[in-house]
């Protein structure tokens, strides 16, 4: 009968030496091959994963004009929805409050008290603070300055601390 | 013999020729006898999939209740509509829900096609669900079919982000709003959540460019991913031993070993045996003895082919019976001002979007999590071998306990988010 080949590895084996000194070149050719597989698929994994994030995104800017500080009489709160912010006159100070609900996303609308969410319920007072929901942070304020032209200008990249208004 | 090589040959060839394409087609004529019971599982690439015999209790319809097949079926009849609502749609902000308003008005059956596709994948959420609880309920996640179940978390979290994915693309309300909120879950999640986002949305805001990207992974990433979990998850029912069944007492007796492809967990060592491998025996995991056992196997053609066909119909009648009679919703278009209040999920997210109604990250990112680790160790924490094959197994009193009471829980959640919240998400009476 035919020995099925293979099989000669496992009978001469009890008299050879100990694998790790006979096979040292083979095994170490089958660590680089191992290496060099894993190591290529984790590189183009990697670049897959740089593909796929975008360099340039076409979001709307973060610095946009609003209109000249008349547009907005003193007393009022008014929400700029498609940007995103709601700007508040109290008496001659102005302040850009975001709408953006620190929660999920959603636009909080302007109520009565402040606030208020409609998509999880958080509520937030006039200075953006919460109240209540499941809000975790208070809606950031953004800067807003006034432009040589005399128009005012809002910096959604830039962060202020709550209650910095611009005096106009 | 001599007549059919003469001259005549032209014409019996033509005469014969239906015959001739049928059996090249098909290569045994029906089956009128075992063997040829046992060839059709062999010679037909569609059947090959089944096993030549089948254990009487996997054609049990209050066992298996079907659930499996019905969520396969549900899956093809959404690559078929999927794909013929591809012929019209074009996934552009600006066109997306005007194509939605074509099929409509003017696509001949396009309502008809569209209603099939939601009502189908809304059914394959529950019925994949179900189906996840049966398997619990009947222990059948037990050695060794433990990674079966693992590759069936998989398969329900793949259904549930293709559902989720194929809302955003008819680009109405709910679309946009359920893709804010669902990718600003996706922000919550530590160290790479807002990477995540990012690269969902390809963009800071929900636009342009995360349409683009729901509609790639809705129609060829994530279908192609739940195509090979499927086929792993069948491959794996046969390799496990077919369907979990109860154990049934082992005879002693001299036995021959044929190898049929219907598996039942071996314990080949019990008996002495004189033992003749076929093929298949050589292969590794399970096989069946015959005669070990008493034989409580039919032959899948036509007894298993049956029960599929029935159930195959049943699905079809259902989806197109509920088409007819339901519209698929389509919301007002995208006002990226103004979110519809209250913003709702549809109803299998609602759960989820009432546990982020207390909290972001733990009802978000948090809790989900913890619940699909817990999932994906049910069958390497339960070690104990009892109680496999039948349903509420008096010794898994405790396990079925506990995942029962998470499922009524979830149900719950899911109970209050559809009926009892109003706008601005307040508690609400629904009478």
């Amino acid at each position: 009968m035919p020995v099925a080949p293979g099989s000669h590895k496992e009978s001469g084996q009890a008299a050879r030496p100990p694998l790790a000194e006979t096979m040292n070149r083979r095994r170490m050719l089958g660590w680089f091959t191992g290496f060099g597989l894993c190591g290529s698929a984790v590189l183009s994994a990697f670049s897959n994963l740089v593909f796929i994030k975008p360099r340039a995104t076409y979001g709307q800017p973060a610095r946009f004009g609003i209109g000249r500080p008349e547009d907005f009489p003193p007393g009022t709160r008014i929400s700029m929805d498609a940007r995103r912010v709601c700007i508040v006159r109290d008496g001659n100070r102005l302040a850009a409050i975001s709408t953006t609900c620190t929660h999920l996303g959603c636009i909080v609308g302007v109520a009565d008290t402040g606030f208020a969410c409609p998509c999880h319920g958080s509520r937030f007072d006039q200075d953006g603070n919460v109240t209540g929901g499941p809000a975790p942070k208070p809606l950031p304020w953004f800067k807003i300055s006034l432009a040589p032209n005399g128009e005012l200008e809002v910096d959604k990249g830039a962060e202020i601390a709550p209650g910095t208004y611009l005096d106009v | 013999m001599n007549d059919t090589n003469k001259e005549a040959g032209l014409l019996t060839a033509v005469r014969e020729f239906p015959a001739n394409v049928w059996s090249s087609i098909f290569r045994n004529p029906l089956p009128s006898n075992d063997l040829e019971r046992a060839y059709t599982s062999f010679t037909n690439f569609f059947l090959h999939v089944h096993p030549v015999k089948v254990h009487r209790n996997t054609l049990r319809p209050l066992y298996t209740l079907g659930l499996g097949l019905m969520s396969f079926f549900l899956f093809l009849i959404l690559v078929v509509t999927g794909v013929l609502l591809m012929f019209y749609y074009v996934p552009s902000t600006t066109q997306a829900y005007d194509r939605m308003l074509d099929l409509r008005g003017s696509v001949a059956f396009g309502i008809f096609l569209r209603n099939m596709h939601r009502w189908s994948a809304h059914g394959m959420v529950a019925i994949v669900f179900l189906h996840m609880c049966r398997v619990f309920f009947t222990g059948a996640y037990k050695k060794p079919r433990e990674f079966n179940w693992v590759l069936g978390v998989g398969l329900l979290l793949v259904t549930l982000f293709l559902s989720f994915t194929g809302y955003l693309l008819p680009w109405d309300q709910l679309a946009f709003w359920a893709i804010t909120v669902g990718t600003s879950i996706a922000g919550y999640a530590p160290l790479v959540g807002k990477q995540i986002q990012f690269l969902l949305l390809g963009d800071t805001t929900v636009g342009q460019e995360a349409l683009l990207r729901f509609y790639v992974l809705h129609v060829a990433v994530l279908p192609l991913v739940l195509t090979l979990l499927i086929a792993i998850h069948f491959w794996r029912i046969r390799k496990d031993g077919g369907l979990s069944r109860p154990e049934e007492p082992a005879r002693t007796q001299a036995v021959t070993m044929t190898v049929t492809a219907v598996a039942a967990p071996a314990k080949a060592a019990t008996a002495e045996k004189k033992k003749v491998y076929g093929l298949q025996g050589f292969v590794r995991g399970p096989f069946t003895k015959v005669g070990n056992v008493p034989d409580n196997s039919v032959f899948s053609w036509p007894n298993l082919l049956i029960a599929e066909l029935f159930v195959f119909v049943l699905v079809v009648a259902a989806i197109l019976v509920l088409s007819l009679l339901f519209n698929a919703p389509l919301e007002e278009p995208v006002n990226i001002m103004h979110p519809p209040n209250p913003a709702k999920a549809p109803w299998y997210f609602l759960g989820l979007q009432e546990m982020v109604s207390y909290s972001a990250f733990w009802g978000g990112v948090g809790i989900p999590t913890v619940f699909v680790l817990l999932l994906l160790l049910v069958p390497y924490m339960d070690r104990k071998p009892g109680g496999v094959g039948v349903w509420f197994a008096r010794q898994r009193l405790l396990a079925n306990t506990i995942f029962l009471t998470l499922v009524l829980v979830n149900v719950m959640f899911i109970i209050i988010g559809t009926f009892f919240r109003g706008p601005n998400w307040q508690m609400v009476s629904p009478w």
